[in-house]
């Protein structure tokens, strides 16, 4: 057999023997026995020498065509196996995956302080800036200042926390000390248009403290918003429009809001804002006890005597000012049925919201 | 303030239906809070005619009465009154009826004989004081007629919420007035000029103001003869109607034209009063004085102080003014003469005294908001006539009229472009001056400004402010156009501090704690609860009037309140605990007037972060004795460290710079357990294991960790802007380490000794295994640490690198006294 025969043959063998390889292992074993540096084909081109010159050319070429046919064999071989290999690797790797995932849940912020959160952000995108004041306020602020007569029952011990007052001072108040747990957020307003000079547009959410016994709809301490506008040009209309884009802001687009005329000792003319009822859209129902409306917040424009208290010029600027119970609120958007589960801290209530 | 339909309607002429009076009301300012239908308890009652009345056969004073109401059948009833005859037309209660008193109408069988309703007395009924007989009806009343309908029982209450400023509104005259402005009708105020005879009032009765600050006006009638009795059926169904149970003639007379006219009057048996020494009723207004007692109408014995005013007489003092009257001069059935009082008592001294001695009554409530003194002889005559003409009496000439501080008409003016400026309208000066009419203020001037006089009987309107108001609730504040304020200089922002409060909060929740919020009100054993003493000069902010000893103090700390939560949820069976709550503390010194407030943000946390899951690494086994805290640690029940990982987080997401923590104990931490936080050199607060005698203090198990930091602290060591540090660009080498140390080198220290050994090119240490147990001699602790060295400019290569790490072991291991493991 001439060496022709012999390379055809060892071609033939060779891409059978790359064919039949079932893994990498396998098929670079067969790449040792005919490629490597004691393979077949090496062993025919270590031959050539012995070759006559004239042979030479053809058999060098022809086994330059074997191992050009085998190397390319090999090579999709090689991909072909590699292929199959990630394949099975990947088929091996499945999981159920509808076991539960690896999770470490995020914190949840208090329904509290997720809705104060929310009805700040409205009032800062009106351009409103937030203010806070102290929660052991003293009798002035909460009360005098905001046009309360000396005799207001609000000032009763029986409506009123007061703070032992170490001062030794005599007490000018006729509540039983100067000092008070604040009963609104109002003591805020005025130290607001204390401190800074109109026009003025804040926002104050805060904890507030009254005397009621704890219990499914009173808290001893509960948390309020107030806001305050001071400036030129300010009229009724605009606390209505304001007011109004609040409530549809916080209650919904369709939800409506009616003002209804108070009485209140710091503002003038006062109001109390009725949002129309979600369940019943103003039918009436017994959520909202048959009237169609549920009561929101008090408001009114800034009583002139409250001016005279800070020194703003009530010829020149109108002022605004609002309030509103966030645990109202709560009860009424999320329906939380009792007020006292806000402060027991039960974790399968605070993951709720 | 209950105010019947009917007898508004005798007022002022309402042809609204009830809803929509109420709701005029309400858009005006009157807030209605029910709406109640009387006469329909009445239903089932029914005008019936007595076909035949026999003798009960066992009963001597009953009768057996067959009635007809009606129906196919006449009904068998069976009656124990006397005053009727066959013929008559009654009242009939059928069966299933409820009476007014709360008595059920059933089939009964009385002595034998079955009994189908029950011929009604007017008492039973509730339409009058009645109740020796049956009501016997007229002759015309239609048989099987609702008695109700017939009757004309049948109103409407609507009860008010009249709010402070309105004392006018206390009264069906007031409420008329304002009904007549929201309708634009007239009312008409009752009055009464009372027929006089007799002695004139003057030549026996005297009033003495002794204390006219308290007391702007009284006046006084007299009434001779009167004949005590029940009221007709008529002022008993008004009475009953605002609220009030009818006591007889004179009583119901006073009340009457209280509910009437918004006045109070008092009826003093004339013949119990003192006489002065010429032999006149001297009435006089004072102070009481120290130690004087009073025994007041409902017998109790009443200790005054001297800020109480009292109505005396010579001998002593006959009656609290305005709040309640004195039993020795109360009026009885023997009661003959009656001197009445009409008068204008201080708001604030009613205010006190009825609060303080609790006697709250519809008289009080009237002079605490303040009664019109011009309304007084008004009340007085309307009054007196009612006496005359209802109890017989003789009204004697002229009026005892003490009037020292005489109340006059107020003028106030309003621009209407103020009006509108501040309301945001167009309200023309027409509208203004009908609305301003309406409600009973002269009007004068006009267009631009109004000069107004404000009648007494409206105190609250005193500016042009209130004006304002008065125009716009009538008007309709519905009508008003909704606007935005258009101010230009207005930016919405939170500050620095809020904005970092925010932050620290938003940091806590990623990082798996649920907010809350407790008490902030402070049991005052707390602080002993925890060993927490405070420090020199510091005093607890007390509460002078707390809702109990629980809550009496408020909180120095946040601690309690989440202890407390913990112990609420373990004692529900929810042991994964992880809470934190941003909240005020307060504290205060003597001297000291208003207390100091500070915010805090506290964390506890307790069990584990979840329930054992699939996934869960598998518990590392403890290789003997000393590695079992190491193996409790890794453990996934909660310790110290996801205590202090949780403030590391926070200090760390803050850009704060320097932050360490150092070893401190708290009486309520448990030892070994407990480090301070110090942010910048500040103590910042306290972290740690919560101590065992304190759980059980607070009803709670362990372990449960906490930590307390103060939010100012915090906000200040914030770094709100950090340069760009670039970005490595050559690759790390990363060499372990692990050092046998005596078990009593903190960790601390071992890394300071690395970082100063190291030199520039050391990155980094992270310290990745705590070992103690075999193959470590006893009192030794393994410390394995990964460093990474690194060149900003060049690859490190590891021939490099060795040198200087040999070096970095022999200088810590002298350092600490650390012998390299292999």
């Amino acid at each position: 057999m001439g060496v022709a025969e012999e390379l055809e043959e060892m071609r033939d063998e060779g891409l059978a023997a790359i064919a039949s390889a079932e893994d990498l292992a396998s098929l670079d074993a067969v790449r040792v026995a005919y490629l490597g540096k004691k393979g077949l084909l090496t062993g025919v081109l270590r031959g050539l020498g012995q070759l006559s010159p004239q042979e030479r050319p053809a058999v060098g070429k022809a086994s330059n065509d074997v191992r050009e046919s085998l190397e390319k064999a090999l090579a999709e071989r090689r991909a072909h196996l590699e292929e199959a290999h990630l394949e099975a690797r990947v088929a091996a790797g499945a999981v159920d995956v509808t076991l539960p995932g690896r999770v470490r849940l995020p914190g949840r912020e208090h329904l509290i302080n997720m809705i104060t959160r929310e009805i700040v952000e409205i009032f800062l995108g009106l351009g409103y800036e937030v203010a806070e004041g102290p929660e052991a306020e003293l009798d002035y602020y909460n009360f005098t200042a905001l046009n309360h007569p000396p005799a207001h029952p609000a000032r009763a011990a029986s409506d009123t926390f007061y703070v032992q007052d170490l001062s030794m001072e005599t007490v000018d108040s006729t509540g039983e000390s100067d000092v008070l747990l604040r009963t609104h957020t109002s003591p805020v307003q005025i130290r607001v248009m204390e401190q800074g000079k109109p026009p003025l547009y804040v926002i104050a959410p805060g904890r507030v403290y009254r005397r009621d016994i704890a219990d499914p709809s009173h808290l001893p301490q509960f948390h309020q918003v107030e806001g305050l506008v001071v400036d030129e040009g300010i009229t009724f209309g605009d606390l209505k429009g304001t007011l109004d884009y609040f409530c549809k802001e916080m209650f919904g687009r369709d939800r409506r809001t009616r003002f209804r005329p108070h009485f209140f000792p710091f503002t003038e003319p006062s109001a109390e804002v009725d949002v129309s009822c979600g369940i019943c859209d103003g039918a009436g129902c017994r959520f909202c006890k048959g009237t169609g409306w549920l009561e929101i917040l008090g408001c009114g424009m800034v009583d002139p005597n409250v001016f005279e208290y800070v020194a703003v010029d009530s010829e020149r600027y109108v002022g605004f000012a609002f309030g509103m119970g966030v645990e109202r609120i709560a009860a009424l958007k999320y329906n939380i049925p009792d007020l006292r589960m806000l402060v027991e801290g039960d974790m399968r209530f605070l993951r709720q919201f | 303030m209950r105010v019947s339909l009917k007898w508004l309607k005798q007022l002022v002429d309402v042809d609204l239906a009830p809803e929509e009076l109420a709701e005029r009301l309400d858009m005006t300012g009157t807030v209605i809070e029910a709406v109640e239908t009387l006469g329909a308890s009445l239903e089932g009652v029914v005008v019936g005619r007595i076909l035949t009345k026999e003798r009960h056969p066992e009963a001597e004073k009953l009768w057996v009465t067959t009635v007809d109401t009606g129906g196919e059948e006449p009904l068998n009833i069976v009656c124990g009154a006397q005053n009727f005859e066959a013929g008559d037309k009654v009242p009939v209660a059928t069966i299933g009826t409820e009476l007014p008193n709360g008595m059920k109408i059933k089939k009964a069988k009385l002595r034998g004989i079955t009994s189908e309703g029950m011929n009604c007395s007017a008492a039973e009924l509730g339409v009058g004081a009645d109740e020796s007989g049956i009501m016997v009806l007229p002759e015309d009343a239609p048989v099987g007629a609702p008695f109700a309908e017939y009757h004309g029982t049948a109103d409407t209450v609507l009860e008010l919420e009249v709010t402070p400023n309105r004392p006018d509104c206390l009264s069906m005259a007031g409420i008329a007035r304002e009904v007549g402005a929201i309708t634009g009708r007239k009312a008409t105020i009752p009055s009464a000029t009372p027929k006089e005879q007799g002695q004139p009032i003057a030549e026996s009765v005297r009033v003495t103001i002794e204390d006219p600050g308290l007391c702007a006006r009284y006046t006084a009638r007299l009434i001779r003869g009167v004949s005590i009795g029940p009221s007709p059926d008529w002022m008993i169904e008004r009475i009953l109607a605002a609220g009030q149970r009818p006591v007889n003639n004179v009583v119901d007379i006073t009340n009457y034209v209280m509910f009437e006219l918004g006045q109070p009057l008092h009826a003093f048996d004339a013949s119990k009063l003192g006489i002065d020494e010429e032999g006149n009723a001297h009435v006089i207004v004072r102070r009481a004085k120290e130690g004087e007692r009073l025994t007041t109408l409902d017998g109790q014995d009443r200790a005054l102080s001297t800020d109480v005013l009292l109505i005396c007489d010579p001998t002593g003092p006959i009656a609290l003014a305005g709040v309640m009257g004195g039993e020795s001069t109360e009026v009885c059935e023997e009661t003959v003469d009656i001197l009445l009082e009409s008068a204008s008592f201080d708001t604030a001294c009613t205010s006190r005294t009825s609060r303080s001695l609790g006697l709250i009554s519809e008289a009080s409530m009237r002079f605490e908001r303040g009664v019109d003194p011009n309304g007084c002889a008004n009340a007085a005559d309307r009054a007196a006539a009612l006496l005359a003409e209802l109890c017989d009496g003789d009204v004697a000439p002229g009026i005892v009229d003490e009037y020292p501080r005489k109340a006059e008409a107020r003028g106030v003016s309003l621009r209407i472009s103020r009006l509108n400026d501040v309301l945001g309208t167009d309200i023309s000066a027409e509208e203004v001056e009908g609305i301003l009419t309406s409600l009973g203020l002269g009007v004068a001037g006009g267009p631009e400004t109004f000069d107004l006089t404000v009648p007494t009987f409206r105190p609250d309107i005193e500016r042009e402010v209130d004006l304002i108001e008065e125009v716009v609730r009538v008007w309709g504040m519905e009508r008003v156009a909704s606007t935005l304020p258009g101010g230009r200089e207005r930016i919405g922002r939170l500050t620095y501090e809020q904005r970092w409060r925010e932050r620290i909060e938003r940091t806590l929740r990623a990082a798996g704690l649920n907010e809350t919020m407790t008490y902030s009100f402070g049991d005052p054993g707390d602080m002993d609860r925890l060993g927490w003493d405070l420090p020199a000069g510091e005093v607890p902010v007390k509460l002078l009037n707390p809702m109990s000893e629980e809550q009496a103090v408020m909180r120095r700390t946040l601690a309690p309140g989440l202890l407390r939560s913990v112990s609420y949820n373990q004692r529900r069976d929810v042991d994964n605990v992880h809470l934190y709550e941003a909240g005020t503390v307060f504290w205060t010194e003597a001297g000291s007037k208003q207390p100091h407030e500070g915010a805090r943000v506290a964390g506890v946390l307790a069990g584990r972060w979840h329930s054992p899951e699939w996934h869960d690494p598998k518990p590392s086994q403890a290789s003997d004795e000393r590695d079992r805290t190491q193996a409790e640690l890794r453990s996934p029940e909660l310790n110290f460290f996801d205590g202090k990982g949780l403030v590391e987080a926070l200090v760390s997401d803050l850009g704060v710079e320097r932050f360490k923590v150092r070893v401190e104990e708290y009486p309520w931490l448990q030892p070994g357990r407990s480090a301070e936080l110090i942010v910048n050199g500040q103590v910042a607060g306290w972290v740690g294991e919560v101590h065992p005698r304190v759980l059980d203090a607070f009803d709670a198990h362990g372990p449960v960790v906490m930590f307390e930091l103060a939010m100012d602290v915090l906000t200040a060591a914030a770094v709100p802007l950090r340069q760009y540090s670039e970005i490595p660009r050559f690759p790390a080498v990363e060499l372990d380490i692990a050092l046998v140390v005596e078990e009593s080198v903190s960790a601390e220290r071992v890394e300071q000794a690395i970082t100063s050994a190291g030199g520039k090119v050391l990155e980094g240490v992270r310290l990745f295994d705590v070992y103690m147990g075999a193959g470590v001699p006893e009192g030794k602790k393994s410390l394995a640490y990964a460093l990474t060295y690194r060149a900003s400019d060049r690859t490190l290569t590891d021939e490099e690198v060795r040198p200087q790490h040999e070096k970095l072991l022999r200088k810590v291991a002298s350092a600490v006294g650390a012998e390299l493991r292999a």
